[in-house]
C-alpha cells in the first residue's frame, strides 16, 4: 500500500521495453497495489504502468470509471504480463500522461480492442474494450514498450503545450 | 494578371497588432496571402509568409513599404523574391519522428544530419523544452522519405543516434495506423 513517485522524461525506464513479471509474488502484488494506489493519488489519471513508477515490468492499471468518454467500462482493471489479441478501427483523440507533464498529444489509435493478461490473483483476465478505454488500455501497454504518445503523433501539428496565459 | 511571389519574414517581440499591421500593408500594395507560419517563441513573434503580388511590383520596394509599419510595430523585416514556387507536395512518404530526452545541446543537429545523410528532407519541425530539474527536450518532425528510401535501415541509424546522444528516437508512418 503506497502511492509512489511518478517519474517523468527525461527519466530512460520510459523509453526501455519493460520484461516480464512471470510468476506473480508477493512483489507483483505489492506493485499491483501501488500503481492502484498511486493512480488514485491523481483524481485526471486513467492509467498507469509499472515503469512510470519506476519499475520496468510488464503491468499497468486502468480505470475510466465516471470519465465523459468512456463507453466500454470495466472498472479497476489491473493486467499483469498482458498482451494486445486483436484490435480494430482507428480514430484520432488528444491524449496526455502524467510523465509527459506539459504536452498533450492527438493520438491515432485503434477504437475496439481485446486485450488479455492475468489479474493479481493469478487468474486469466479477458477484456474487451471499445473507445475511451481502449485507447488508455492502448497506452499503457505501450508504455510496457517503452513508447509514449509522442512517439505515435503524426507530426509536429499534433502535439500542444498547455499554455499559461497570465 | 500575371503576378510574381515573395517571402516576407518579419521576428520582433509579440504584441497585438502585428499581423493586422502587417498584412495591412500588403493588402495595398495588392498582395494577396498564400502560405503563412507564425508562431511565438520566448516572447518573440516569428512570422513567415509567401505573398502573391502584381507583376509590377519588386521585393525591394515591398520591403520599403513594410519597413515603417515593422518600425512602428518594434519588427525586423526582410523580403525576398521567390522566383520558382515548389509545389506544396513532394513525392515520397510522410513519416513522423518523435525524437525526447533530456536537453543538451546538438540535438536536432545530430538528427537532422542523419536524416540528410539518407536524403530526406524535413518538412516541418517542432521543439519543446520541458523545463523542470531535468529539463527536457521533446522533438517531432515531419520528414519525407523519398522513393526507393530504406526505412528500416534510418530506423537503425536513429537507433545507434539516439543511443549515443541519449535520447529516444523512433519513427512511423504518418497518419498510419501503428500498433
Amino acid at each position: 500500500m503506497a502511492v509512489r513517485p511518478v517519474v517523468r522524461l527525461p527519466d530512460p525506464v520510459l523509453s526501455h521495453p519493460a520484461g516480464p513479471v512471470g510468476p506473480i509474488d508477493d512483489a507483483a502484488r505489492r506493485l499491483a497495489t501501488d500503481l492502484v494506489d498511486t493512480m488514485r493519488a491523481s483524481p485526471a489519471c486513467v492509467g498507469l504502468a509499472a515503469p512510470q513508477i519506476g519499475v520496468s515490468l510488464r503491468a499497468f492499471v486502468v480505470d475510466v470509471t465516471g470519465h465523459s468518454k468512456a463507453r466500454s467500462c470495466h472498472g479497476t482493471v489491473v493486467l499483469i504480463d498482458p498482451e494486445l489479441v486483436s484490435y480494430e478501427g482507428a480514430e484520432l483523440a488528444r491524449e496526455g500522461c502524467m510523465s509527459v507533464p506539459d504536452l498533450t498529444g492527438d493520438v491515432p489509435r485503434p477504437t475496439r480492442v481485446v486485450v488479455r493478461g492475468r489479474a493479481p490473483d493469478g487468474s486469466e483476465v479477458v477484456v474487451e474494450a471499445d473507445a475511451f478505454e481502449a485507447r488508455a488500455l492502448l497506452h499503457e501497454l505501450d508504455h510496457l514498450d517503452g513508447r509514449l504518445f509522442l512517439d505515435r503523433v503524426p507530426g509536429p501539428a499534433a502535439v500542444f503545450q498547455r499554455r499559461v496565459y497570465r | 494578371m500575371s503576378e510574381r511571389h515573395f517571402a516576407v519574414s518579419a521576428v520582433g517581440a509579440d504584441r497585438p497588432g502585428i499581423v493586422a499591421g502587417v498584412t495591412g500593408a500588403l493588402v495595398d500594395l495588392g498582395c494577396n496571402l498564400e502560405d503563412t507560419s507564425m508562431t511565438v517563441l520566448r516572447g518573440r513573434f516569428a512570422m513567415v509568409l509567401i505573398v502573391a503580388g502584381p507583376e509590377r511590383l519588386e521585393a525591394a520596394s515591398v520591403e520599403s513599404t513594410l519597413r515603417p509599419v515593422a518600425g512602428e510595430l518594434g519588427l525586423a523585416v526582410w523580403v525576398h523574391d521567390v522566383d520558382e514556387l515548389e509545389p506544396s507536395a513532394v513525392e515520397g512518404e510522410s513519416w513522423a519522428v518523435s525524437v525526447h530526452g533530456a536537453d543538451h545541446p546538438g540535438i536536432v543537429h545530430e538528427v537532422a544530419a542523419v536524416l540528410a545523410e539518407a536524403g530526406v528532407n524535413i518538412v516541418d519541425l517542432s521543439t519543446r523544452v520541458l523545463s523542470g530539474e531535468h529539463p527536457v527536450y521533446v522533438m517531432i518532425l515531419e520528414v519525407i522519405l523519398p522513393p526507393g528510401s530504406d526505412p528500416p535501415a534510418l530506423e537503425e541509424r536513429l537507433a545507434l543516434l539516439s543511443t549515443r546522444i541519449g535520447v529516444a528516437c523512433s519513427m512511423h508512418l504518418s497518419g498510419a495506423d501503428i500498433l
